[in-house]
């Protein structure tokens, strides 16, 4: 017997229902599983996955201290304690805990911060460390919070501050090695991106997982020697104190690698407290970002020039009137009345300027007449050689450091600055150019070193991350022989008496140490005026003739202050020069080197 | 009395006169399975894979929570270890150095000899 159900019957009826009912649940389920899939699956990893970034360390900076790398710059994890006054309920034991915990980096008035009501966020202290936080912490007070952070430490203070620079509030380095070696010093974040659970634990379920490490940034040693830093800012401080200066700067370098050892400045500042600063000048480090015109430190570089080409030497003689004319102007000398015929050492000794723009007229092949000198191409060309193009004045010197400045030197042909003859005569004495004290220091290196050309350098390598080893950074020179020996060695000397001649008492005993005084006109709004100049001294030091350890560059200003190079920046360098001498613990030398 | 090894060899073949690759067992269970217990089989053993599969994920998960916990502890004593490097090296200023007492006990010496080497 067959059952057949009735048209029309409950049942019927009741499995179309449910026909309906399944087809549109499988359409309903259709629409979001496969035409809404990638939506839904947006909208499952916005609630479970993670995307966290690995903030990568940044890198330490160390200086030297004996040749030893040793932490200037650390990185530390503080903690900020605010508070939400409308849900704190103990008022008096948060202040009482917050003295015994944190007394010194508490804000002001505790009491008033955590019973203003009508606010929902104060903060109570910063700086905290994670022991004193945990303290806290411990406690459990109602309504107070903590907000942890990374922040730069400089256990030295201000020392070197211009050379370190700082990190600002987003992280980013700016001025100095900070800002120079950025992206080094910065390290590169890492990304994890995972499900979470309700407590943010990443869990390794599921296949879109991904853990890409943080690489930390490079732990950087710098060639600054704290020591030499510490004792080079005591002594400018010292100095300028002295005379009334206003601005000062130091810069000390070995003469036989290219290494900074130190750069000083004043005004200075904390790198901790950067933003505390009022005028943003305080920032740069003149060094190697003010160019100016140098003065008379560059003698040497002159009679180098005129020793190495062969035109001049300490015994060789000129006629000096005091005065000498090229083209329209008549240059003067600063000191005069060492009149008559005289050598060039005695020129060098009295910082005569009649005498390196008559180097400069025999650059040129010419013997010029007494009292007049014509700078013709062929000097100039040769000037620009060695000055521009062998001992890189002018030119940027590279250091990893922001804010580095080229200045400029006029080239030998460049007739849009107007007379070249008279430039080029004020060149021989240090005027006529912008240059940088790094410059001129590494420079002077050269000259005094035997002839070798050393880039100047501010990294002396790097710390392994993993064994904590320092890797340092080999040295050699970026051009050799830019002067020959022989040239070296005669300049040297000539330096060393034109120290001698006036300021040998000031020096240790048995020790070899030269120097060159500069005092330079300043320009406002591109005129010399006379009521500003800038003092500088240039020298060397060391155990004897060829055994130079290092290089001193002092210059100090004042607005509205005829400084002067010998009277002014020499006690700054005599007492730097004589602390060096002990702390590098050089024997005296042999006389006859 | 002697025994004579005697090889015997009996092959299934040739005894039992039975086809190649032929169990010598014979069983017919009793037993019959329908598709409705063929259906529920089947569906245990996804059940019982799919518990096998969440134990060994919790497992997984369980082993999370330690890393967590692991890293957790590093990073605590991470930052333990760069609090007590800050401290020594405020400890190793030369502000701190040169106003010890140490240092202030310290005099100039009067000469210096050389030794060369």
């Amino acid at each position: 017997m067959k059952y057949e159900l009735q048209s029309g019957s409950r049942s019927i009826l009741i499995a179309g229902l449910l026909l309906f009912i399944i087809a549109v649940f499988i359409i309903r389920l259709f629409w979001l599983q496969v035409v809404q899939h990638d939506y839904y699956v947006g909208v499952a990893s916005r609630e479970q996955v993670r995307r966290l970034v690995v903030p990568a360390d940044r890198g330490e900076i160390y200086s030297l201290d004996m040749g030893v790398p040793n932490k200037l710059v650390l990185n530390q994890t503080v903690y900020t304690v605010f508070a939400d006054p409308q849900t704190v309920s103990q008022p008096d034991e948060i202040v009482k805990s917050l003295d015994e915990v944190a007394g010194g980096n508490t804000r002001d008035k505790l009491k008033d911060l955590l019973t203003a009501k009508n606010s929902r966020y104060q903060i109570l202290a910063t700086g905290l460390t994670d022991t004193q936080a945990e303290m806290l912490k411990d406690k459990g007070y109602a309504g107070i919070g903590f907000q942890k952070e990374n922040q730069r430490v400089y256990p030295e203070g201000s020392l070197a501050a211009q050379t370190l620079g700082f990190v600002d509030g987003e992280g980013e380095g700016k001025y100095g090695i900070e800002g120079g070696m950025n992206s080094q010093l910065a390290g590169k974040d890492g990304l994890l991106q995972s499900v979470v659970d309700v407590s943010e634990v990443p869990l390794s379920i599921g296949g879109k997982n991904i853990k890409q490490p943080a690489e930390d940034g490079k732990d950087v040693v710098l060639t600054i020697d704290r020591n030499i830093q510490h004792e080079a800012e005591k002594a400018l401080k010292k100095g300028m104190k002295k005379v009334g200066a206003d601005e000062g700067s130091v810069v000390i370098m070995d003469p036989n690698s290219g290494q900074i050892m130190s750069m000083a400045n004043y005004p200075t500042f904390n790198p901790s407290k950067y933003f505390k600063v009022k005028d943003a000048a305080a920032f740069n480090n003149p060094v190697i970002s003010d160019p100016y015109e140098p003065g008379s430190d560059i003698k040497t570089l002159t009679m180098a020039t005129g020793i190495d080409t062969g035109v001049a030497s300490a015994k060789s003689t000129y006629v000096n009137t005091d005065h000498i004319t090229v083209a329209d102007r008549t240059i003067s000398n600063a000191s005069k009345g060492e009149t008559g015929r005289i050598t060039f050492q005695h020129a060098l000794n009295w910082s005569l300027n009649t005498g390196f723009v008559t180097v400069l007229e025999r650059m040129g092949g010419i013997e010029g007449k007494t009292g007049h000198a014509t700078i013709n191409q062929q000097a100039r060309e040769v000037l620009y050689k060695y000055f521009h193009d062998k001992l890189r004045l002018g030119q940027l010197t590279g250091l990893p450091l922001a804010g580095e400045s080229a200045g400029i030197m006029i080239g030998p042909n460049n007739h849009a600055y107007g007379s070249l003859p008279v430039r080029y005569s004020n060149v021989a004495f240090g005027q006529g150019m912008d240059i940088t004290m790094v410059q001129v220091a590494a420079a002077f290196g050269a000259i005094i070193n035997g002839g070798d050309y050393y880039t100047p350098s501010v990294v002396a390598g790097t710390i392994d991350n993993d064994t904590q080893a320092f890797n340092q950074k080999t040295v050699e020179p970026t051009e050799k022989k830019v002067i020959k020996k022989q040239s070296s060695r005669d300049v040297t000397k000539m330096i060393h008496e034109a120290r001698q001649a006036f300021y040998a008492s000031h020096d240790k005993k048995g020790y070899y140490v030269g120097g060159k005084t500069g005092t330079s006109q300043t320009l406002e709004n591109g005129k010399y005026v006379d009521n500003q100049t800038i003092a500088t001294y240039l020298g060397y030091g060391g155990s004897d003739l060829k055994n130079l350890n290092y290089v001193i560059m002092v210059r100090l200003s004042g607005k509205g202050k005829n400084l002067e190079g010998g009277k002014h920046a020499m006690p700054v360098f005599t007492d730097i020069s004589n602390w060096m001498l002990d702390y590098l613990k050089l024997a005296p030398g042999d006389k006859n080197a | 009395m002697q025994y004579k090894h005697q090889p015997q060899f009996n092959s299934r073949r040739t005894t039992r006169q039975m086809g190649r690759n032929q169990n010598t067992v014979r069983f017919v269970s009793q037993i019959k399975l329908g598709p409705v217990t063929h259906t529920v089989l089947v569906a245990l053993m996804i059940t019982v894979l799919g518990l096998i599969y969440l134990t060994q994920a919790t497992r997984a998960t369980g082993y999370d929570y330690q890393s967590q916990k692991i890293e957790d502890k590093i990073a605590e004593l991470s930052t333990k270890k760069s609090d007590l490097e800050v401290e020594n090296a405020r400890l190793t200023a030369l502000k701190t150095i040169s106003s010890s007492k140490v240092a202030s006990d310290m005099s100039k010496p009067d000469h210096t000899n050389y030794v060369k080497d």
